[in-house]
Parts: C-alpha cells; structure tokens; sequence
C-alpha cells in the first residue's frame, strides 16, 4: 500500500505549487479581512486528491496495477488512506494559520471558534470523500463531478425545504444538549461514514474488469 | 512444476465475442510466441491469467499455483508489459523506482538504474516527454527489475526500431538464461519469434488453432505452390488449408518430407509464421 | 568456435548446428573433454530457441559426439575417428552414386568423370 500512496503524492507533486500558492493566498486574505476561508484549503486537497483518479483512468493504471501484488485491494485502500490523511494535514496546517492571523490581527485568539471550524471542516471534507469515492468508482471522475454537483444542490434545496416547513428549534436543542459530546459523536460518525464508504469501493473495484 | 503456467478449458463470453476453450501449456524455461489477429483473444487471455478480468470458467495454474487463490503470492514473481496500460505519464522513472520499492519484495533499484542508464533514459524526466519506444524500454525495465520468473508480454516491441528491438531480445534471451524462467510473449512481429521462440500458440476467433514447437513449423510445415491441375490431385487428407490467389494456388501442408515422397509438386518452401498465419485464417479446407 | 547459420537454406537450424559442431570435432578443432557451451547460451549467441540448440545435442550425444555430464554440462566425446569417417564417406558415396547415374542416363562416359574429379579437387588448391 506504501508504493500506492506515494505515487499519489508523486502525482500531485506538482499541484504542491497550487496548495503553497492558496497557503499564501488564504494568509494574506485572513490578515486583510475577516474571512473564514478555512474550508477552502482541505476541500481544495480533495479536489486533487479525486484529479489523480483522471490521471490513472488516461493511463489505464488501474488494469496495470491489479498486477501487482494484492493490487486491487491496495489500489482502494491507499486512496482512502492518503485522502484522509491529506485532509487532515492540510486541516491541521490551516487551523495553525488560523491561529497565527487571529492572534496577528486581534492580539486575540478566538480558540473554541477555530477549533469547531477545523473539525467541520475535516467533517464536511471527510463527508464529500465518503460520498465521492464511490460514484467516482462506479462511474468514474466526470460522471461523478456532475453527480456531486446534484447531491449539494439537492442538499441544499432539501435544507431549505425543511427549515421552512419544520420546526428546527426540537433539532437545536439537541445540538446544544450534545454541544460537549458533539465532537465525539462527529468524529465517530466520520469514521463510521469514512469506513462504510470504503467498504462500497472497494467492493465495486473488486468487481470490476477492465 | 514442469509447466511455469498452464491454461486449462479458459472461457470467457462477451457480447460479440468469445473466448471458447483455451487450452496451452508454457513450460519452465522456455519462450512461447503468442500470436493471432488483433481482437482473436490475445489480450483477453493475458487478462484472465492476470485476473485484470474475473468472471471467466476455467483453470488457470501458475508456478502449480491457482491463480486465482494464490494471486497476490503469484504476482510477486510475474513481470508484466501491457498494451497501453502503464504509469500515469506525468511521472517520471523516479518515481517508479520509489513507488515499486513500496510493491515488490523483490524490487532492485540498482538493476532498474541499470537499465535506465542502458536506454539512455533520464530518470527525473517525465514519462509524457518519452518517445513510444523509449516508453516501451521503459515498461521493460520496470517488468524486469523485481527479478520475475515469469514474464508476461504484450506487443513489448511495437514501436521500437529494428536496433531497439534487437537489444530487447537480447535481453529477453539473457532472461531465459536462467532455466527456471519463462517468458510468454503476444507479438505481431514474428520475425522475432521465429528466431527465439520455443514454442508457438496461435489464435483466432477466441479458439487456440494449434500449439507446437516452432521448430516443428518451420522445419517440418511448408508451403506448397502449384497450378489448379497439380491442386486437384492432392488427396485432402494431405494438407491443412489452401488458398487460391491470382497466379498459383499456396497449400499448406504439416509434413514437407512426406508431401515431397508422395507428390511431385517442385516448389515447398518453408514457411513463415505470418503466412502460416495468413493461411490459417483466409484459407479454405 | 564459430558457427555459422543460414536461415534461409531449407536446412533446418539445429541441423546446422549439429552437422558445424560435428564437423570441428571430427578435424580436431574442437578437443576431446572440451567443455561446450551451454545450451542456453548458445541459443543465446546465435540468436536461436533453446529447443532447437537442445535438439542439436541431443543428437549430437545420441551419434556419439558429445557426453552429458549432469550439473556440468556437454563435453567433446572421445569419437571413434574410424566411425566419423565412415560416415563422411557414406555421404560421399551417395552424392557419386548420383553423378554417375546422371553420367550414365547421359552417356557421358568414365573418363570424362575422372578427368572432372581430377579438375575439381585441385580447384581448392
């Protein structure tokens, strides 16, 4: 699984420059203006992550790889590993910044507010994997851009749908009830969904023939 | 372990196409030339004893082994080219070393620098920047440097020059110096295997049409070439197929010595494997 | 040691091989006990199947030429020159049998077939 996931990350070796581009980016924009842009990096390093797919289906790695040893379980696993493992780097990187830019432009650091952000944002980036990986194996990278888009979209018009017609106060309540578990319960969730959604992939390559 | 791999009965059905009953036995040591139209079942055959492809019916043995049970056992001493399936090409052979050390036990960094070094092949520049035979020596080095007893090669020469592949097969053949090694290697260019290969199975419309030792092709098959009138006096029973072309009918016979005794018929040549293949599969019975 | 093979000339390869190395062994270019090249890598050098230079050795040591020794390889036998000869002689008097019949059939009489021997063995000089 190691030769796996350094060839990704040999892969995205060059869009490095685009992460470090962003770092800055985001630094300067946190310094200038009151911006949470917190999400953008870990999402963006998703966004890469899923770009390696394209690259391996133009050079029909997959079928190649089932040739190494244990190939097709450490083709699935792998990405699973260093997805999440980028996520959380990257999150943890950005959180440190936030620290940086809140303490620089506030003599302050607003740590319970940067913290929830972190791990909403390792949740909401965990959570767009889970959904992502999937469809991206069973009908590959572009099909799957399109059936994201409709899912947020979906999600979205869902959201808007019950906040109108429901009472969300019973849901708010619970919120703040779990406010001290609620990063547990989040981060089991995430491991639950994380592990499911491995599951289904690997499931759908094992089946696949090329 | 006499055979390095073994193919027993391998069906595999697809919509217009069938793989029906391939048979064929590659022993230890020994090359065999894997030959046939493009879309006979050449690739589709490599596939399934890969498992690249799974749902097929039939058995398939490598190094005594199931192929299907003891796969990830199996692999670590296969080395593969495939037609148009390698490295992303945005990598360079850098980082096929680094990512292969992580994959094969047996993979030797300082063997594949060799090989680099012998294909004048810079190793921190892309793939992408290759030429298609640069490309292909590279896909050569990669297979070879796990140290694999059983190489598994498709088209590994396709678009290399004459000098290239001259080298290639020198390599091919420092390979099988080893008696426990084998190579099974699927090529258009014949006059290739007709140098090196030990044996030949050949294929056509997802059958295998027959599997013998080049030798016995070459030296014992022949080409007949007559007139209608000579044509219509050789008893069927003493040819494969035949062909009428404008001038002269070209028989195909299994035993030259035998055909000359009986017949006297002035020109039997010996054969190649493209005509025999020509013949094979455009010739009538 | 030099072998020299035409792929072209309709006799089979590891013929060739056979009838080159018998050849060296019969003239004493080769040595009795010399060691030969193994069959693996003399397919290699010349660019032939491993089956076909196996062939060639085999009969090679089935007409006596060359021995087996397991895990060492194939050694010059020591040949009955009288046997090597013989055989020489056998092909020689095959292909004059088919002078002479020709001759006859075209009433070319036996002086004119001494004084062509005569002519042509002098030639290699």
């Amino acid at each position: 699984m190691i030769g796996f996931i350094k060839k990704d990350l040999f892969m995205i070796k060059s869009n490095f420059k685009l992460l470090g581009i962003l770092i800055i980016a985001y630094t300067l924009m946190g310094f200038v203006g009151e911006i949470d842009i917190s999400f953008i990096l870990p999402f963006m390093s998703v966004m890469i992550m899923i770009s390696t797919f394209s690259y391996d289906n133009y050079n029909n790695w997959d079928a190649y790889s089932i040739s190494f040893p244990d190939g097709r379980k450490n083709s699935v696993k792998s990405k699973y590993v260093a997805t999440v493992l980028m996520i959380v780097i990257v999150s943890i990187i950005t959180t440190l910044l936030s620290f940086i830019i809140s303490y620089a432009s506030t003599k302050t650091i607003n740590c319970e507010q940067i913290l929830i952000s972190m791990f909403g944002t390792i949740f909401g980036t965990l959570f767009v994997l889970s959904f992502m990986y999937p469809i991206i194996y069973k009908l590959g990278v572009e099909k799957a851009r399109i059936g994201i888009f409709l899912i947020v979209f979906g999600l979205v018009f869902i959201g808007g749908f019950l906040t109108n017609y429901f009472n969300l106060s019973l849901i708010t309540k619970a919120i703040l009830f779990l406010e001290d578990y609620l990063i547990i319960i989040l981060i089991i969730i995430a491991i639950i969904m994380v592990y499911i959604s491995y599951k289904i992939s690997e499931r759908i390559f094992n089946k696949k023939e090329f | 372990m006499e055979n390095i791999l073994e193919i027993k009965n391998l069906c595999k059905t697809y919509d217009n196409f069938a793989l029906k009953n391939v048979t064929l036995s590659l022993p230890k040591g020994m090359i065999m030339g894997f030959i046939g139209e493009n879309g006979a079942g050449k690739t589709t055959t490599i596939k399934a004893i890969l498992n690249i492809i799974q749902s097929y019916r039939g058995e398939i043995k490598i190094f005594g082994l199931d192929n299907r049970k003891y796969d990830k056992k199996i692999k670590e001493d296969i080395g593969v080219v495939l037609d148009d399936m390698f490295f992303p090409e945005i990598l360079t052979p850098n980082d096929i070393d680094n990512t292969m050390k992580g994959i094969y036990k047996n993979w030797d960094s300082k063997m594949f620098d060799d090989y680099l070094k012998e294909f004048s092949l810079l190793p921190n520049k892309q793939i992408k920047t290759f030429s298609k035979g640069m490309r292909k020596k590279l896909e050569i080095a990669t297979a070879l440097s796990h140290h694999p007893k059983l190489l598994i090669l498709d088209e590994p020469t396709s678009g290399l020059d004459p000098v290239a592949r001259a080298e290639i097969i020198q390599i091919f053949q420092s390979f099988i110096e080893k008696d426990d090694c084998s190579i099974l290697l699927s090529s258009h260019i014949t006059t290739d295997l007709e140098h090196i290969a030990d044996y030949i199975t050949f294929i056509n419309r997802g059958e295998i049409v027959l599997s013998k030792t080049k030798d016995e092709l070459l030296d014992k098959y022949g080409i007949v070439k007559c007139t209608e009138a000579e044509f219509k006096k050789i008893n069927k029973k003493d040819y494969i197929k035949y062909r009428k072309t404008k001038y002269e009918y070209e028989v195909l016979v299994s035993n030259k010595k035998d055909f000359k005794a009986k017949y006297d018929i002035a020109i039997i040549d010996k054969i190649t494997l493209d005509e025999l293949m020509v013949l094979m599969i455009k010739g009538e019975e | 040691m030099e072998i020299i093979i035409s792929n072209s000339s309709g006799v089979p390869i590891y013929e060739q091989i056979k009838e080159q190395i018998k050849v060296k062994i019969v003239s004493n270019e080769l040595k009795e006990n010399e060691l030969l090249p193994s069959i693996r890598t003399l397919a290699k050098d010349l660019y032939c199947s491993v089956i076909t230079t196996k062939n060639a050795y085999e009969e090679l040591v089935k007409e006596g030429y060359i021995k087996n020794v397991p895990s060492k390889g194939f050694y010059v036998a020591k040949i009955n020159k009288d046997v090597a000869l013989e055989e020489q002689l056998n092909k020689i008097e095959e292909l004059m049998d088919k002078a002479v019949t020709i001759a006859k059939m075209n009433n070319i009489n036996k002086k004119t077939l001494n004084e062509m021997l005569t002519i042509l063995y002098e030639e290699d000089k």
